[in-house]
C-alpha cells in the first residue's frame, strides 16, 4: 500500500476553517428546514384527519406530490425553475443574497415536511376519537380541539419516528452541495481536492455528521422521556 | 328555569341503510332525571349523542334549552358549553393533570380567569370526594375516580342538562357505587339528566322516569315504580327479565 496518511492536513492551511464554515452552514440549512417541514408536517398531517373533504384533498395533494419525486429534482426545481418565474427585482434580489441557500431550505423542508406529516398522521389516527369528541361535547371548537388535545397527544407519541426524520433531513442536507451550497460535505470535498487526502478529509466529514446525528438522537430521546404522558406507555428500559 | 330542556320531535336517524332511530317523540323536563335503558343496538347511546350534535339526526328536529340542533350555521360550541356529557370511557386527558382538565373549558371556552377556574375545580373535586388527587395525572387514578373526576369535568362548565352514556359500564363493580353516588348527589340538587345506564338500582332509586328502547324506537316509558313493577309490553318485560335475575 502506497497511502501516505497526512492528517495534519485537516488542521493545517483553510481546512479547519472551510470544515467549521460548512458545519455552520448544514446546522444552518438543517435547522431552518427542519421548522419548515415540522410545521408544514403538522399542518398536512392535522388537516388529513378533518371531516371537510377539501382541505384532506389538499393535504393529500401535497404530501404524495412532493414525498414522491427525488430530493435531488427538488433541489434543481427550486434553485433552477422557481426564481426564473419571478420578477426580475426579486430574481436579482434572491442571486445576492444566497439564493441556492434558500432553494435548498425549502427543498429539504417541504419534502421532509411531506413525510413528517404521515408520521403526525399516524400518531393523530393512534388517539382514540372518543377523546376528540369529548373535547367538542366541553364546548371547544375544532380547532382548539387539536391545539389543545389532539396534537399536544400527537407529538408526544411520535418522537422516535420525528426522530428518524430529523436525522434523515440533517443527512439529507448534503445533497445540496449539487447546487453549490457550500455546507458540510461541499467542504469536505473542497479538502479533499486542495490537500489530496481523500481519506483525512472524508474521515472527517464522517465523525462531524455522526457526532451531530447522535446529538439529535440524545436531545430527542431526553424530550421524550421529558414529555412522556404519565401511564399511557410503559416504556421498557426507559430511565 | 321552566318547561322543557330537551325535546325530541320525530326524530330519524340512519347509519348508512341502518335505521337507528324511528319517529322519537321525547320531552325532558327541566329538573327531571331520566333513565335511558335497552339492549346492545337499541339506539340508545345514538339517542343521547344527538343531544350535543356528536351525531347529526336526517329527519325531525331535537331543541335543546330553546335551541334547535337542526339551525343551518348553528353555534355548536356555545350549545354544547351548556350541555354536559360523561362518556362510557372517562375519556380524560392523559397530558393533563385532573386540574387541568378541569380548568381547561372554563379557561379556554368561557374565558373564567386562572385563579377562578382553580378555585372552581377544587371545589369541584370536593364535591365529587377526591381532592386530593388535584395535582395526579389520569394513568394513576382508579376508573371510579377517573369518572368521578370527568364528572366534575362536565359541571365545571355549569351546565344546565348533563348527559350520561353509560357512565359505569366500564367500571369494576366495586367502583360503581362511588360514581352513582356522586350522580345521585347531583339529580338530588335539581340538575336535569338523561342517563343511558344498565344500573337499574339506580333507575328505581333515583329518576324520574324510564325509558325503554329497542331497535331504535321508543317501547316504553314510566315513572320507574311503575316501570319495573307492571311493565306494559312484552319486550320490556324480555329485556327486565333479563338483566334483573341475577
Amino acid at each position: 500500500m502506497q497511502y501516505q496518511f497526512k492528517w495534519s492536513v485537516l488542521w493545517s492551511g483553510q481546512s479547519a476553517g472551510w470544515l467549521l464554515q460548512g458545519l455552520i452552514t448544514t446546522l444552518e440549512l438543517s435547522a431552518l428546514a427542519w421548522i419548515l417541514a415540522v410545521c408544514l408536517g403538522i399542518l398536512a398531517g392535522a388537516l388529513r384527519t378533518v371531516t371537510f373533504a377539501p382541505l384532506r384533498a389538499a393535504a393529500v395533494f401535497y404530501v404524495e406530490f412532493f414525498r414522491n419525486v427525488p430530493l435531488l429534482v427538488w433541489m434543481f426545481f427550486w434553485y433552477f425553475g422557481v426564481p426564473p418565474l419571478l420578477p426580475r427585482v426579486v430574481q436579482d434580489w434572491l442571486f445576492n443574497h444566497g439564493a441556492e441557500f434558500w432553494a435548498a431550505v425549502i427543498a429539504l423542508g417541504v419534502y421532509t415536511g411531506a413525510r413528517m406529516s404521515e408520521v403526525i398522521r399516524a400518531g393523530i389516527l393512534s388517539i382514540p376519537r372518543t377523546q376528540f369528541e369529548a373535547s367538542l361535547a366541553m364546548g371547544l371548537t375544532v380547532g382548539q380541539a387539536y391545539r389543545l388535545i389532539i396534537l399536544p397527544i400527537a407529538l408526544r407519541l411520535i418522537v422516535p419516528p420525528m426522530t428518524n426524520e430529523s436525522l434523515n433531513l440533517l443527512k439529507n442536507s448534503s445533497v445540496a452541495l449539487t447546487i453549490s451550497v457550500a455546507e458540510l460535505t461541499f467542504q469536505t470535498r473542497q479538502v479533499e481536492t486542495y490537500t489530496a487526502k481523500a481519506i483525512e478529509a472524508l474521515t472527517a466529514g464522517t465523525l462531524i455528521y455522526l457526532v451531530l446525528c447522535l446529538g439529535i438522537a440524545t436531545v430527542m430521546s431526553r424530550l421524550e422521556r421529558r414529555f412522556a404522558i404519565p401511564g399511557l406507555i410503559a416504556r421498557v428500559g426507559a430511565g | 328555569m321552566n318547561g322543557q330542556a330537551i325535546e325530541f320531535k320525530r326524530v330519524n336517524k340512519w347509519f348508512g341503510k341502518l335505521h337507528v332511530l324511528r319517529d322519537i317523540d321525547l320531552s325532558i323536563a327541566s329538573g327531571e332525571v331520566v333513565v335511558v335503558c335497552g339492549p346492545s343496538g337499541s339506539g340508545k347511546s345514538t339517542l343521547i349523542r344527538c343531544v350535543n350534535v356528536l351525531e347529526r339526526i336526517q329527519q325531525g328536529d331535537i331543541v335543546v334549552l330553546g335551541q334547535s340542533v337542526t339551525v343551518p350555521g348553528l353555534n355548536l360550541a356555545k350549545l354544547r358549553t351548556r350541555v354536559g356529557m360523561v362518556f362510557q370511557q372517562f375519556n380524560l386527558f392523559a397530558h393533563m393533570t385532573v386540574l387541568q382538565n378541569i380548568m381547561l373549558a372554563p379557561m379556554r371556552v368561557k374565558r373564567v380567569s386562572r385563579d377562578e377556574a382553580e378555585r372552581t375545580a377544587r371545589a369541584l373535586l370536593e364535591r365529587v370526594g377526591i381532592p386530593h388527587r388535584a395535582d395526579s395525572y389520569p394513568a394513576n387514578l382508579s376508573g371510579g375516580q377517573q369518572q368521578r373526576v370527568a364528572i366534575a369535568r362536565a359541571l365545571a362548565m355549569q351546565p344546565d342538562v348533563m348527559l350520561f352514556d353509560e357512565p359505569t359500564s366500564a367500571l369494576d363493580p366495586e367502583m360503581i357505587n362511588e360514581v352513582l353516588e356522586v350522580m345521585t348527589d347531583l339529580a338530588r340538587d335539581g340538575m336535569t339528566m338523561m342517563c343511558v345506564t344498565h344500573e337499574m338500582g339506580f333507575a328505581r332509586r333515583v329518576a324520574h322516569r324510564v325509558i325503554f328502547m329497542d331497535e331504535g324506537q321508543v317501547i316504553e316509558q314510566s315513572e320507574p315504580e311503575a316501570f319495573f313493577a307492571a311493565p306494559k309490553s312484552d319486550r320490556t318485560k324480555q329485556f327486565l327479565s333479563k338483566i334483573l335475575s341475577h
